[in-house]
């Protein structure tokens, strides 16, 4: 028994040797050429095949999304101000969801723009693509226009949240104000950051999005955990991030402000009823009028409103 | 038409000059936004192509530090710098055991993103003295460096880069990868033709 031990013992230290043996050392490896054989070396009629190129930078594509972009932010403008309807604009948010949020994987977005524009502006060294140009400047010009369009129609974070409200509770005026003025810390802190020297740039915005890594599929599991627990608290506060966090709504409630056109709450005098008031889950109506830079154009008030046929159009603005 | 009202008219006003603001950035940007910079990587730079550079461990900062899910950057073999080597180091494992068939049981590529390919007829009792392609699958590579390590000098030929793609490269103002690579391979220069 012993012997039949040291004998398969010795077997496996010869097998082991051996196999060590075959294991070429790196340094033992021999280069079989020295240089690189031709068309005619090989010959058999070969022919070297083209090396592969980076395709180029499609700018078709970008144009596409530009004009996209531009397009669904007019089609907001004309569904939420002059149709006043709340499955329209549900349905556009929808659409935009998907190709800008699931289709586009949430890149590029004005939101994250902000830094990138920041960057061009203050770096000698470095630009930004027109694409990016257009992308961030687009929702600040319909805000002049037409107010928050962008948030209540076509921003995909926005939409994700729109979609997860299920019953929307009232966030107390104040806390609510209080809460509001996080997104512009946020704000400064982003475009500051944005402005150091190269090395300690950091851009906050793209890197703590909550929601991009469910439009990849992947992200960061703490990000996935802060996006989950955002899509939470969404369920019962509108929009929690677009409202106390989005840095881009901080600057879009600035242009807002001096909107040509906004959402407009014209109700009857007998029909004071206050209904649209409690249908508003961001806390942008104010007795009973639309709060421009805080309503983010999703039409719910319109929707709530029991005479909203005759609240409807330019009469109704005329007689305000 | 109807006379405006002061508080229209400052609107108006404040509208116009937010427009004019947001027309002069727009300006100042376009005229920057001229050039069409995109990350490269200089290839006397990267550690795993740089010539001289021998015994250092691999660096796989493209393949780990993208925030894309398979990175923007990708190996690329130079067709016309390639030895086509029977045993190519950037193939097979060459530290590995070898196989019945003499070559080396083991592949580099953590990926098997590596297509070996006879060119031609082999003879089979003579299978060395034969040209062989290696074709890289770009939707495999994530560009860990591996092959780029062992194809330059002295094992092979160099003929296998990192290159940036450029269509997916979301040319991130700071790219993660260029923050983390440890040789500053990274630039923003104008893509070669």
């Amino acid at each position: 028994m012993r012997r039949a031990i040291h004998v398969s013992l010795v077997v496996a230290l010869l097998l082991a040797f051996g196999l060590s043996a075959a294991a070429q050392d790196p340094a033992d490896y021999q280069r079989p050429v020295d240089v690189a054989p031709t068309d005619e070396v090989i010959g058999e009629g070969y022919v070297t095949p083209e090396v592969q190129r980076p395709r180029s930078l499609a700018p078709w594509r970008q144009v596409l999304d530009m004009a996209l972009l531009g397009g669904a932010l007019l089609l907001a403008a004309w569904i939420v101000l002059k149709r006043r309807s709340r499955r329209l604009a549900f349905a556009l948010t929808v659409v935009c969801l998907a190709y800008f949020g699931f289709y586009r994987e949430g890149c590029i977005c004005p939101i994250g723009s902000i830094q990138n524009v920041a960057v061009a502006l203050a770096d000698p060294n470095h630009a930004v693509p027109y694409f990016v140009i257009g992308i961030f400047m687009l929702p600040l010009l319909a805000a002049l226009f037409f107010g928050r369009v962008f948030c209540g129609g076509v921003c995909a974070l926005g939409a994700i949240q729109e979609l997860v409200l299920l019953k929307p509770i009232q966030v107390p005026p104040r806390l609510d104000r209080a809460l509001g003025s996080l997104k512009w810390l946020y704000l400064v802190a982003a475009v500051a950051l944005a402005v150091l020297p190269a090395a300690g740039r950091d851009f906050i915005i793209c890197r703590f999005d909550p929601f991009v890594g469910f439009f990849r599929f992947t992200g960061p599991v703490h990000m996935m955990l802060i996006g989950g627990a955002f899509l939470l608290l969404g369920l019962f506060v509108g929009r929690p991030y677009c409202r106390y966090l989005c840095p881009y709504g901080a600057l879009l409630s600035l242009t807002s402000r001096l909107s040509w056109r906004g959402v407009s709450i014209t109700p009857d005098r007998e029909l004071d009823c206050g209904l649209c008031n409690k249908a508003c889950p961001y806390g942008a109506i104010e007795e009973m009028r639309a709060v421009r830079t805080s309503c983010l154009a999703c039409a719910r008030c319109y929707e709530s409103c029991p005479v909203h046929l005759s609240c409807r159009g330019a009469d109704a603005e005329a007689a305000s | 038409m109807s006379r405006l009202t002061r508080r229209e008219m400052l609107g108006h006003a404040a509208r116009g000059a937010a427009l004019v603001g947001m027309g002069g950035v727009t300006a100042y940007l376009t005229v920057k936004a001229h050039d069409t910079y995109a990350w490269e990587i200089d290839p006397n730079k990267c550690i795993n192509s740089q010539l001289g550079a021998l015994g250092v461990e691999i660096c796989d900062a493209c393949a780990t530090d993208c925030v894309l899910p398979l990175s923007a950057v990708r190996a690329v073999n130079h067709y016309p710098e390639c030895g086509r080597c029977y045993i190519c180091p950037a193939y097979f494992e060459i530290k590995s055991a070898v196989g019945p068939d003499g070559l080396p049981s083991e592949k580099l590529c953590p990926r098997d993103a590596i297509e070996r390919k006879a060119i031609g007829w082999i003879d089979p009792d003579d299978p060395a003295n034969n040209f062989y392609e290696y074709v890289i699958d770009e939707s495999l590579c994530n560009g860990c460096g591996r092959c780029v390590m062992a194809c330059k000098e002295p094992a092979g030929l160099g003929s296998i880069r990192l290159e940036v793609r450029h269509d997916v490269c979301l040319d991130c103002n700071r790219c993660s990868i260029s923050t983390a690579c440890p040789e500053d391979a990274y630039e923003r220069r104008e893509p070669a033709a």
